[in-house]
């Protein structure tokens, strides 16, 4: 191409955008998030290694005495309990979501978003009731002539209640992607002669593994930082890294050791949005 | 450069001048790569080409939705390159119809009359009116999405006339249509042109329409412009292979002009042939390109005199269309195409060995490229 | 198979929100169930009672606002990001999606070193803001997935009918994004509506919101009109969100 026959003159005015433009609109979005979203997160930084006084002693006393390692240890081990319970109880009410596309489907689809729309905290209340020593569970086992066993304010309590909060999470990342399979790929595979186990085996899991790992990813971050039903149900003998805070605030009015745990659950959730987005890409995420 | 830009044109008055017009997008490549063509007024011309040619790029510099990088289009003797969009007077459908979905279908005509604040009583008369012409006056109250592909397309078509446009662009009107609608929207395209008369310029890359329904193609290959002729000139005699390959169905073959014989010309392997002088523009020696359609070639009888240029094929398929037989074979290794109107002759069967042969008036030369 | 395990995963995330309408007729006045006796009682208290009524208040104020000013922030910001090609936008996407990639409790912490230092800790405004940040990944990907849809031929179309941008904009770009526009506003109203950890933070005694207040009274576990909000809440949720589906309402021209 000869360069001569470009001649970008002032007359022809582009109807494409310009990126001036795009920042014109971009601003007072960008500006806002940063100055009270971003600041107010380096502040907590800041006050994790300055309060009260500058050092790294918060970090240091985190990871090494044994009780706040063994608070980071149940945090993990919960929010995979969490995140494997969400996918057992989720992958088939999704699957059948997205496979059956008639009235069956949307009664399920309806009464998830019933439950995702209703606060957190509407559904923590029920489960004080159901579990509680004069619930209807406690009160099963004694029609069976059986001493309840304590189910409220244990990790088992806690643990149902964020697998009852999180599994529409679960469910819609499924079914973002299980909507996204064709159909006739089952219909291809049972005419080239799968029995419907194995098509869904090798045709239908394949392909709705991105959502399992986009739900995966989503309910195991927000469940390591889960603060309102671990503290409301759970107890402070097998403490999650959100429940440590709030004593360290309420009870302990530290700040700066409070900031320090904060920091380290921050910097683990920002190190699997990292891995997920170099692998996957974060906007994919919320689907 | 001193270049006149009116020499060579046509001598009719110009309605619409594209001149050296230029558009690239990534400043090294040029999407319309120095495009000039002149419209007369009330002319139907369609840009036909294969995708990325650069055909709906210059309609969208018509419309003024793409500026452009290089030349000027003029429209009745002023220079577009200053009015925006909705400053020109020129009515746009789209391929897929664009409709407001917000709106009913009256709503969507009334539109543009809105917009260029038509006259209250103007602005009913009209629309109904135009709603009348595409035939879809029972519709009125109707949304997009409760009426049909081809009504949408009507209520569109609807749309771009209503306000008397200046010219009349379709961007591949007829593309999301199936067979039977689409014959039956050319047919309506063609009779509203003839009704109103207004200078339309039609995109497609469907050879049939634009044989059909265009006083003359402009065939776009890589941002150029191949061909601007009327649709039978394009098909008989293509300005290269190009063109040639594009529109209908073709057998070109090599061939070496012969200096020393005026009026032969040497296709290797299978030999001198005659080619008709005033057909062809023949360069007095060189390679060139000889173009002969399918149904020019026929089986030669005792009859056929030796004027006829003959060769043996050799039939490998034979694909049946009802009105014709598409006979696909070789001559010497080569292959060769021959299409057999009405009820195929009973030789004419699958693995034969037939003598087949063409007049010198029906090949066509083409110079190399 | 796979339905036996539906219906046991649906029962089991909706039989919280069955047991709470029974609770909330109960006379008894701790988390007894099933209920001795039933009565209205506790529903003319939360009437009656500022200690509730007045969160119920100050959480629509704050969730109105907060969308309000997110849809101001977020429909510009997703035309720019959507329609321009500029040097930064993988960081400007990283930007808009932070607020849903930090834990909230972190947030939390951070709005109450900063909004007291700014002297509006506990106040609505503050709340406003911290709530708005926190709304406004969610509506910005709803804006930007219906911007990404929208056909931009419309426009076109718009334009050579003689409609110059304003125009344009207002009597075809806004109606036709206006449903996708609606639900990302609704997302961001129920997202601060129900928020709890940074309400719960920056709330304080003159900023209470409802999840804060319902918090403190599962906390004490000794007021029984908790029962009442949240079937309330919940009844809500049942008419915005079923009956639509039921009746088939949806705007018809989005599919």
């Amino acid at each position: 191409m000869t360069a001569t026959t470009i001649t970008d003159t002032p007359r022809h005015r582009p109807l494409e955008s310009r990126s001036a433009a795009a920042w014109l609109l971009l601003t007072p979005g960008s500006l806002f998030l940063i100055l009270l979203f971003v600041v107010p997160i380096g502040y907590v930084l800041l006050l994790s290694f300055t309060e009260p006084k500058v050092s790294l002693d918060h970090f240091r006393r985190i990871f090494t005495t044994p009780l706040y390692t063994s608070v980071m240890i149940n945090t993990f081990r919960t929010s995979l309990i969490v995140t494997l319970s969400c996918l057992l109880l989720g992958y088939p009410l999704a699957y059948v979501i997205a496979r059956r596309n008639d009235a069956v489907s949307l009664i399920f689809l309806t009464l998830v978003g019933l439950s995702f729309w209703t606060g957190f905290l509407v559904r923590t209340y029920a489960w004080l009731v159901i579990l509680g020593n004069r619930g209807p569970v406690a009160a099963t086992f004694g029609v069976l002539g059986l001493e309840p066993p304590q189910l409220l304010f244990t990790s088992f309590s806690s643990t149902l209640g964020m697998v009852n909060i999180l599994l529409p999470y679960m469910v819609f990342a499924l079914l973002s992607v299980m909507k996204k399979i064709d159909p006739n790929h089952m219909r291809a595979a049972a005419s080239l002669g799968a029995p419907p186990t194995a098509a869904f085996r090798t045709v239908f899991l394949p392909q709705s593994l991105p959502g399992v790992v986009n739900g995966s990813v989503l309910v195991f971050t927000v469940c390591l930082g889960f603060y309102v039903t671990p503290i409301l149900l759970g107890t402070p003998r097998d403490m999650m890294i959100s429940q440590l805070i709030n004593q360290q605030i309420e009870e302990l009015l530290a700040w700066g050791f409070a900031a320090a745990l904060a920091v380290v659950l921050l910097a683990v959730t920002s190190f699997l949005m990292i891995l997920y987005n170099r692998f996957v890409g974060l906007d994919r995420l919320w689907g | 450069m001193s270049f006149d830009a009116s020499a060579g044109r046509a001598p009719t008055p110009v309605y619409l001048r594209l001149t050296d017009v230029v558009k690239t997008y990534d400043g090294r490549t040029n999407a319309v790569d120095g495009v000039s063509l002149d419209i007369r007024r009330g002319e139907f011309i369609t840009f036909l080409g294969p995708s990325g040619s650069g055909k709906t790029t210059t309609l969208m510099m018509i419309a003024g939705f793409e500026a452009l990088n290089g030349g000027s289009i003029e429209l009745d003797g002023k220079d577009l390159a200053r009015s925006r969009p909705y400053e020109r007077n020129i009515g746009v459908v789209f391929q897929n119809y664009a409709l407001f979905p917000h709106m009913t279908a009256l709503r969507n005509i009334e539109f543009p009359l809105r917009m260029r604040h038509f006259p209250k009583s103007d602005i009913k008369k009209r629309a109904e009116q135009a709603l009348a012409l595409v035939g879809l006056s029972r519709f009125a109250d109707r949304h997009p999405r409760e009426l049909s592909g081809g009504q949408q397309q009507r209520v569109a078509l609807a749309r771009g006339l209503v306000f008397d446009p200046d010219l009349l662009l379709l961007d591949e009107p007829l593309g999301a249509l199936d067979k039977n609608l689409r014959e039956q929207m050319q047919v309506e395209i063609k009779r509203i042109h003839r009704e109103i008369g207004i200078t339309t310029i039609y995109v497609t890359h469907d050879q049939t329409e634009a044989m059909t329904m265009s006083d003359r193609v402009a065939v776009f290959s890589g941002g150029k412009l191949a061909q601007v002729a009327p649709p039978l000139e394009v098909y008989n005699r293509p300005a290269n292979r190009f063109v040639g390959e594009f529109i209908g169905d073709s057998n070109f073959f090599e061939a070496d002009v012969d200096p020393k014989r005026p009026g032969w010309v040497d296709i290797p392997a299978i030999g001198p042939v005659r080619v008709a002088e005033d057909h062809g523009r023949l360069p007095s020696q060189g390679t060139i390109d000889l173009l002969v359609r399918p149904e020019r070639i026929k089986i030669l009888t005792a009859n056929d005199g030796d004027h006829m240029n003959a060769l043996d094929m050799t039939i490998d398929a034979l694909v049946h269309y009802g009105d014709s037989v598409l006979a696909i074979g070789t001559s010497r290794g080569r292959p060769l195409r021959m299409r057999v109107a009405g009820t195929p002759p009973a030789e004419l069967k699958e693995g034969a060995r037939l003598r087949v042969g063409w007049a010198p008036q029906d090949a066509h030369a083409v110079a190399r490229s | 198979m796979p339905l036996l395990f539906a219906i046991i995963a649906t029962a089991f995330l909706i039989a919280p929100l069955f047991i709470v309408v029974p609770m909330s007729f109960s006379t008894s006045t701790s988390f007894a169930f099933p209920p001795e006796g039933y009565w209205l009682g506790y529903y003319r208290a939360y009437f009656a009672s500022e200690d509730w009524l007045i969160p119920t208040a100050n959480s629509i104020v704050i969730a109105f606002c907060a969308m309000m000013v997110t849809m101001l922030l977020v429909i510009p910001a997703a035309f720019g990001f959507v329609r321009h090609r500029f040097a930064g936008k993988a960081a400007i996407n990283l930007l808009f999606l932070l607020p849903l990639a930090v834990p909230h409790v972190v947030a939390a912490l951070g709005y109450y070193g900063l909004l007291s230092r700014l002297g509006i800790v506990g106040t609505i405004f503050g709340l406003i803001i911290a709530e708005t940040a926190l709304s406004m990944p969610v509506s910005f990907l709803v804006v930007c997935a219906a911007l990404k849809g929208y056909d931009r031929n419309l426009e076109r179309a718009a334009m050579s009918a003689g409609a110059g941008p304003l125009r344009t904009f207002f009597w075809v770009t806004l109606p036709v994004l206006r449903p996708g526009i609606l639900v990302a506003a609704l997302f961001a109203f129920l997202q601060t509506f129900n928020e709890s950890v940074v309400a719960l933070f920056i709330g304080g005694r003159d900023a209470s919101t409802l999840p804060k207040k319902m918090f403190e009274s599962i906390r004490l576990e000794t007021d029984p009109v908790i029962a009442v909000v949240s079937t309330l809440l919940t009844g809500i949720v049942v008419l915005a969100f079923v009956v639509p589906v039921l009746f088939r309402r949806k705007p018809a021209y989005v599919v």
